[in-house]
């Protein structure tokens, strides 16, 4: 009887520190949502109670637990030529002209390059979810002489990023992916809306033309476009068919 | 005999007298026609402020979404908001004024952005009385060398900046060729 009750109490006990922990991981989900999201060619992102700004040598990484007093608590020397950075989940992406570089955030105060896939010189903004990273490619003049189009990396093996597919295509720059699909802005070309539910085959579905497209960012049912006219809003409740809300001109 | 020597002595220290001749810092450089910088004080050009009337969009930047304002930098010169509470009457409602920024991200109601080499952290709860909660100069080194206006944006001559000073813009002036943009 005694030992049952003991039992009893250990139960009662593991439920409590059971609870305690999910409470903790809800009000860690919340804390992120507290922050918003920015475009695929940002220089600056924060993840938790950490902010993260590349320039063109180094990633920054600042504590902002203290918003009145941000610490930086570490430096760390990338590459030549850094154009982006992406966060999901614990990596932070970071695009540079040479390749792209996968940081794991393990350690929030200092960021570890855990992988890295090379490719010819170019400019090339990244988004990616746990297994996949979309990179675009931009070859010209000015960029590099890659060949333009999109580059799709199973990075599963975070410490080996493997080039699985590439999609030719004219002009790519921004980009942005929600659930399944990636929308693509190609600058003349259009906005091109891929479905990527098998990241290896991304089937292009649709293309939004009628401006310059530069930038994109996919916010719950809506599209926000930065355009060389100014900002584009659409409709995204169905996904694969953008439907034109708002343009909000320069 | 006096005399000899006295033009002795004048010989031998007249080598002297040419290495003090005056240097024009810039006599090594053509004049011509070309982009002078306009400095500012660098503490009016860091001074940040907010109001509610649209700006011209002449050099956009990156863009940023939380909750129902969009934001989009005036690379250089500052942020631009968007109400999107109704996203088909989505519209501008003014400009946060931070020079030397080109990067934005924004947690609870901070907004975080750099001004020149300075990291900065802004209350935006009320935009209309917006404040800067902390500037941490120097907090990306890059950046007091590489920022918007430190080059004109034409291409040709113009006079080298003054890396202690704050560029805001630039005019058409005489000036030394120093420096040329292709």
């Amino acid at each position: 009887m005694n030992s049952l009750v003991k039992q009893l109490f250990a139960f009662l006990i593991l439920v409590l520190v059971i609870s305690s922990c999910s409470k903790d991981g809800t009000e860690k989900a919340n804390a992120t949502s507290s922050t918003g999201k920015g475009g695929s060619l940002s220089k600056f992102t924060i993840v938790g109670n950490f902010l993260y700004a590349v320039d063109n040598h180094y990633l920054y990484s600042y504590d902002i637990s203290n918003p009145s007093n941000p610490v930086r608590t570490n430096t760390s020397e990338i590459n030549f030529d850094i154009e982006t950075i992406y966060p999901f989940n614990n990596r932070l992406f970071i695009g540079t002209r040479t390749g792209l570089y996968i940081y794991s955030l393990d350690i929030p105060a200092t960021p570890v390059k855990v992988g890295e896939a090379q490719h010819a010189r170019s400019c090339d903004p990244v988004v990616a979810n746990d297994s996949i990273a979309f990179v675009t490619l931009k070859g010209n003049s000015f960029c590099g002489p890659a060949e333009s189009g999109l580059y799709v990396h199973d990075i599963r093996n975070i410490f080996q990023p493997l080039l699985i597919k590439t999609v030719a295509m004219a002009n790519p720059e921004g980009l942005g992916l929600q659930g399944s699909y990636l929308y693509i802005c190609c600058n003349n070309e259009g906005l091109k809306v891929f479905d990527v539910s098998v990241p290896a085959n991304p089937v292009e579905v649709k293309t939004v033309t009628g401006s310059y497209f530069k930038d994109v960012i996919p916010y719950g049912n809506q599209l926000i476009c930065y355009v060389s006219t100014g900002i584009n809003l659409y409709d995204i409740s169905n996904p694969s068919d953008p439907v034109l809300v708002k343009q909000i001109n320069n | 005999m006096k005399v000899i020597m006295i033009v002795f002595v004048f010989f031998t220290f007249s080598s002297c007298w040419t290495k003090v001749k005056p240097v024009y810092p810039n006599n090594n450089y053509q004049r011509v026609w070309g982009n002078k910088p306009i400095y500012d004080v660098t503490a009016n050009a860091k001074l940040i402020s907010y109001h509610n009337t649209a700006e011209p969009v002449l050099m956009p930047g990156n863009i940023y979404v939380k909750d129902n304002f969009i934001y989009q930098l005036e690379t250089g010169k500052g942020i631009h908001v968007i109400d999107n509470s109704i996203p088909s009457q989505a519209h501008r409602v003014g400009f946060i004024t931070v020079n030397g920024s080109s990067q934005i991200s924004i947690k609870n109601n901070l907004l975080y952005t750099n001004s020149y080499d300075d990291l900065v952290v802004i209350d935006i709860s009320n935009l209309n009385s917006l404040t800067e909660v902390k500037r941490v100069p120097g907090a990306f080194p890059e950046g007091r060398f590489n920022y918007y206006y430190i080059e004109p944006i034409e291409s040709g001559y113009y006079e080298c900046p003054n890396y202690d000073s704050v560029v805001v813009g630039w005019r058409k002036d005489s000036i030394w060729a120093s420096c040329y943009k292709n």
